[in-house]
Formats: structure tokens, C-alpha cells, sequence
């Protein structure tokens, strides 16, 4: 199964593509990081990827 | 090499203290259970940590460990959110571990022996992961190993009928990068999980060489409440006897307590180690703590005795009731009923609690 990630641009924390899904918009979990996520942050492919095997990643 | 923690699961057989913390946050001999991996890894010459969260608990983690700088190493946290197995949390790492060798270790597991052996045992040879195994007496209950006579893996078996050996694997492995490409090819198991025994068989599969370590001591999964003080008594076996804090005149002390600063045991006093106290712990007049109990920081025991039990911070302890292999969370307190009408027992019990009165 592909694992898909996202680096935070500020903090450096590494957040999984099913976290960002779930939540679609998230405040960056990194503690004190006021950096804003979107799953759109990932990139087209990615994203499409994760979509198709939405099933996988709700295990 | 690089170190990975898991810190996710939701703790559940540890409730109710996990309703308020997670279970890599439960303290043994007044450490948290994270440290001990963390300084395992540190021992290994292992700096760079990634720490996996998963959903509960993530900033309590970042809270108390912050960027590692108090613990001489550099933190890097991946967020997992769901459980989705331990092959996915790996897999959520590979950016972190860029094309690194990494240590791989469950955050609530603590090592007599540390890792050290594993690490240097992986790189001596060719391999493309390592995994600590141990001797156990009932091997059927967990993954097994059958190795060859220079320690190298020949096949993985998990919970067998008829096990090959008596060589468990207990959760901390050393992985290559070449992990990463196995577990792209796993689907989850029967339980819904991305499992890593099944990348490392696929590692195997592809004639891949897989390196394991014997960790000789003890070895301790704090998963439970009972663990969590079987683990305080091995890790207080071990007490050094320092003290920082204050011992009054006519406090009766026996075998070796760590009083840590701040923290005053009172005149009339009875302590028999091993024994941890915590910082700014007050252990007043007329109280008993028996051997393998652990007080954490800002506690008060007051005319109670206790005895092989885990306190957490701030908690207060002030009855005639003994107090015995216990595991009491932060804040608690209990106090005593003696003097009250009607009588008879008063608590306020959260979900999951177990007294046993």
C-alpha cells in the first residue's frame, strides 16, 4: 500500500494523507506551529491516488 | 541510523489513566516509559528520532518532549492519525528516515539491555533489517523467529501451532530503506492492518537478508496496569539510592530510595526500597511505602501505607486503608472515610476504573 505524506513547510512535522483527508483543512499538529494543511497541499497525482484507494486507507 | 518511536494506540487497556494522557506517558520509577526508549536509542549513538502520534495524546507527547533539545537528541514528529498498523506508521516515516538505516521501537516498551547489541549486530553484515527476538516459554502466543546458527533469519512465523523456535519477536527492529519498498507492496492483513511482520516476510521472499539479536534481561510491554508495575519493579531494582531532597532526623529509610529534589520524608517516617520519590513529594509522620513504589512529583502521602505501587504527579494519599500493588493516576486523591456518617466508602469512579475495596 503507498503511504502518502505531507512535511510541514514550517515546522518540519510529517502528517499522513489519511489525516489530511479526514480533516481537509487542519491546523498544523505540530505544537506552536501556526501553519495551516490542506489535502490540496498534496500534489494532483497524489491526491488522485489516495482518492481511488480512499478504502485502503480507512482500514 | 536513525531512531523511530511509536507513540500511538489508544491505551485502552490502560484505562481510565489513558483517558487523560497517553500510555507513553505512564510514569515507571518516575520516568516516563517514551524516555527509556529515547535513551536506548541515545545509548546507540542514535540522535535524529522520529516520534509517530497517532490520534490521542499527540500534544501531551510534543508537550513533554518538545524538540529533544532537554534530551540531548533532535525530534522530529510524524502524525499517523489513524491506526492503520505498524507497517503503515514505518511507512509514514520514509521522508523522515531519507534513505537512512533506522532503528524502529515501540514507545511503551522498556529493555533491560537497550539496543545497542541490535544496532551493532545489522551493521556488521549485508542486511536489510534486523529484529530483536527473545526466549520466551510460550512461544505459540507470539510472532516467532527460526534462525540459523549465525543469527540469520530463515522464516517468520506468527503465533504457531507448532513454533520452530522459542525466539519471539518483541517489537524493535532495524530496517533499511528497502522496508519501505516492501511495504508498498503489502495489503492490509485479516485485521485491517498494514502488518511489518508481513513487509519483513517479503523482504524474505525476495531473498533478502534479515539479521536478528538475542536481548538477553528483561523485557517489558507496559501495556496493562500490571505491567506498568511489574516494570517499576525491575527498573527500581536497579535504584541507586540518591538523594537530593531532604530526610528528616528519626525517618526510619531501608535499602536504596531516590529522593529527588525538593522532596522531604518526615520525621516518623517508615521507607523500605526500593523506592523512587519524586520531586516536591512530602512523605509526612506515620506513613509506610513499601518496597517497589514509585511517588510522583507534587504528591503528598500522609499516615497512609503503600506499598508496590505507581504513583502519578500530584496525587494525594491520605487514608489508613493499606494501599497495595496499585497504579494511581495524576491528581487522584484518597483520603480517608473514617470519621464521616454514615459510614462507608465515597468515590467518584471515572469509566473504566477497578478498586478493589
Amino acid at each position: 500500500m503507498r503511504i502518502i505524506t505531507h512535511a510541514c513547510p514550517a515546522c518540519g512535522t510529517v502528517v499522513a494523507a489519511n489525516e489530511l483527508e479526514s480533516r481537509r483543512v487542519m491546523k498544523c499538529p505540530g505544537l506552536h506551529c501556526e501553519e495551516v494543511h490542506r489535502f490540496d497541499d498534496l500534489e494532483d497525482e497524489e491526491r488522485e491516488h489516495f482518492l481511488e484507494n480512499k478504502d485502503q486507507y480507512r482500514i | 541510523m536513525k531512531g523511530l518511536i511509536l507513540a500511538g494506540g489508544r491505551g485502552t487497556r490502560l484505562r481510565p489513566i489513558t483517558h487523560t494522557g497517553p500510555k507513553q506517558l505512564v510514569p515507571v520509577a518516575n520516568k516516563p516509559v517514551l524516555e527509556y526508549a529515547i535513551e536506548d536509542l541515545k545509548e546507540a549513538g542514535i540522535t535524529e528520532i522520529g516520534i509517530v502520534l497517532g490520534n490521542l495524546g499527540r500534544e501531551a507527547i510534543q508537550e513533554h518532549l518538545g524538540d529533544g533539545t532537554d534530551f540531548g537528541v533532535e525530534i522530529t514528529y510524524i502524525i499517523q492519525g489513524n491506526p492503520l498498523g505498524l507497517a503503515h506508521a514505518a511507512g509514514c516515516a520514509e521522508e523522515f528516515v531519507d534513505g537512512d538505516d533506522f532503528v524502529m521501537y515501540l514507545g511503551d516498551n522498556i529493555l533491560e539491555g537497550g539496543v545497542t547489541d541490535l544496532v551493532e549486530s545489522f551493521e556488521t553484515g549485508d542486511h536489510a533489517a534486523g529484529i530483536a527476538l527473545q526466549r520466551v516459554e510460550n512461544p505459540q502466543q507470539f510472532g516467532v523467529a527460526d534462525v540459523d546458527e549465525d543469527g540469520t533469519v530463515k522464516e517468520l512465523v506468527e503465533k504457531p501451532d507448532d513454533p520452530p523456535s522459542n525466539l519471539a519477536l518483541i517489537g524493535i527492529y532495524v530496517f533499511s530503506p528497502a522496508i519501505f519498498d516492501a511495504i508498498e507492496t503489502l495489503e492490509p492483513s485479516w485485521r485491517g492492518e498494514l502488518e511489518i511482520t508481513d513487509a519483513i516476510q517479503s523482504l524474505l521472499d525476495d531473498g533478502r537478508s534479515i539479521d536478528s539479536a538475542i536481548v538477553e534481561g528483561w523485557w517489558k510491554d507496559t501495556g496493562k496496569p500490571e505491567d506498568v508495575l511489574e516494570a517499576n519493579r525491575l527498573v527500581l531494582e536497579d535504584a541507586l539510592g540518591t538523594v537530593n531532597g531532604t530526610i528528616e532526623d528519626g525517618a526510619d529509610i531501608t535499602g536504596q530510595v531516590d529522593v529527588a529534589e525538593g522532596a522531604i520524608i518526615e520525621d516518623g517516617a517508615v521507607v523500605r526500597g526500593p523506592v523512587s520519590i519524586g520531586e516536591d513529594v512530602r512523605i509526612t509522620a506515620d506513613t509506610y511505602l513499601g518496597p517497589y513504589t514509585s511517588i510522583g512529583a507534587g504528591s503528598t502521602i500522609e499516615s497512609a501505607h503503600v506499598e508496590n505501587t505507581v504513583v502519578a504527579g500530584d496525587a494525594t494519599i491520605r487514608t489508613s486503608v493499606k494501599i497495595v500493588d496499585s497504579l494511581i493516576g495524576e491528581s487522584a486523591t484518597i483520603d480517608t472515610a473514617d470519621d464521616l456518617l454514615p459510614e462507608g466508602k465515597r468515590l467518584v469512579v471515572g469509566e473504566n476504573s477497578q478498586l478493589k475495596l
